[in-house]
């Protein structure tokens, strides 16, 4: 390259005005172009490109505690506009769900409190969010008699975690809930750390008492489901949202069915250096051979209770009320 | 270290493990639970399997200042 290569572009300072419209601020982003700006107003234009794509599939990888934080009627739309087409999540997220859906409720507290204080009043804490403990034993309690129902019912050996997620949303009726809103849509859930979670206590409990009637989850189950899901698919997006062990399952199923994947865009605020999957730049990932060499995709180093919406909000706006995908190959 | 002295009455708020179902009257007994017994029962409620070994938490405190009642 020449040095005038380098020079060729440069910042232009934003300019912000009153009543003006998110994506009107995400241009502003992209105008400068740099830091962390250049980065959400780039994955803006990733996830548009995604879903103007008739031919990909758009997995989201979900992992840190965003549905309690307020995400969660944000994620249900998306499934509801299909927006997105499969969910990878971690269990705790989707318990979460649960506990609203079955009444509970999740509320702002602070991070500068006495944590043997709430301990004394059974409540829960999430850096700023609280959490009775009582919404959580009765979301617990409801889906042990759940699991008893299912395991009563069914004539099947095993459930893939995607399976037992569908049973769950056909009993809810909360519009806001994001089980309920995949079951209604056939969007899959697949909860590849899903023992990780209060779903493991749930089982436990459920165990405990099932009298040799006791659902069987097959955490392997789902990983066919995945790669016939991507196997079908003549593009493979990926969102993720925190990243760990649901980053990696959608990665690792582009890379077993040899596909790679087209399209990435990646919010975390962890970093590289430490090893994390988590942090890991995207570049890294194409020597796995995850994500292709010239697959569209950026990273965004940014609290994703901040970017994620933003990024929502803005190609929203840019795709119109209007908009429909088409030709979705799921 | 001094061992807490044990309560003169025996009270699900004071057992070994408990959890709340509705702060701090109501608590979840998963040992009732798992017995097919109601599992919703008073923090002033006591059964067979009561274990002093207190969690430090209101529960009982809050509940005997709302009835009225002295621990």
């Amino acid at each position: 390259m020449k040095r005038e290569d380098f020079l060729n572009s440069p910042v232009v300072h934003m300019k912000l005005k009153p009543s003006m419209t998110v994506n009107q601020l995400v241009q502003q982003f992209e105008k400068s172009g740099s830091f962390g700006a250049g980065r959400l107003a780039a994955a803006c234009d990733v996830y548009e490109r995604m879903l103007r794509d008739e031919q990909c599939t758009i997995f989201l990888a979900l992992a840190g505690a965003v549905v309690p934080a307020g995400l969660r009627a944000t994620l249900a739309d998306l499934i509801r506009k299909r927006l997105i087409d499969v969910l990878v999540s971690t269990g705790a997220n989707m318990i979460h769900d649960l506990i609203e859906a079955l009444g509970g409720h999740h509320y702002k507290g602070h991070w500068f409190v006495d944590d043997f204080l709430l301990y004394k009043y059974h409540i829960y804490r999430i850096y700023d969010i609280f959490v009775p403990e009582e919404d959580f034993v009765k979301a617990d309690r409801a889906l042990i008699e759940t699991f008893d129902e299912i395991a009563n019912k069914s004539e099947k050996d095993a459930y893939s975690t995607n399976e037992l997620m569908r049973e769950i949303g056909s009993q809810l009726k909360d519009p806001e809930s994001i089980v309920g809103a995949a079951y209604e849509t056939n969007v899959p859930i697949f909860l590849p750390a899903m023992r990780d979670s209060e779903f493991a206590y749930i089982h436990r409990v459920h165990s405990h008492h099932s009298e040799g009637r006791e659902l069987t989850v097959d955490a392997f189950r789902e990983v066919p489901e995945m790669l016939t899901i991507m196997e079908r698919s003549p593009h493979i997006g990926m969102i993720v949202i925190g990243g760990g062990v649901p980053r990696n399952s959608v990665q690792h199923a582009a890379l077993m069915t040899g596909k790679g994947l087209d399209y990435a865009v990646i919010i975390t605020t962890d970093r590289p250096e430490s090893g994390g999957l988590s942090g890991s730049t995207l570049e890294e990932t194409i020597s796995w051979g995850k994500v292709k060499r010239k697959a569209d995709k950026t990273m965004v180093f940014a609290d994703a209770l901040i970017a994620f919406p933003l990024m929502v909000a803005a190609v929203l706006e840019r795709l119109g009320k209007d908009f429909h995908r088409k030709g979705n190959p799921k | 270290m001094e061992e807490e002295s044990k309560p003169k009455e025996k009270f699900c708020g004071n057992c070994r493990y408990h959890n709340t179902y509705e702060y701090p009257a109501l608590i979840f007994c998963f040992v009732q639970y798992q017995k097919q017994k109601n599992p919703v029962v008073s923090t002033l409620f006591c059964c067979d399997q009561w274990e002093f070994k207190p969690q430090g938490c209101f529960c009982l405190e809050d509940t005997l200042k709302r009835s009225g009642r002295k621990s």
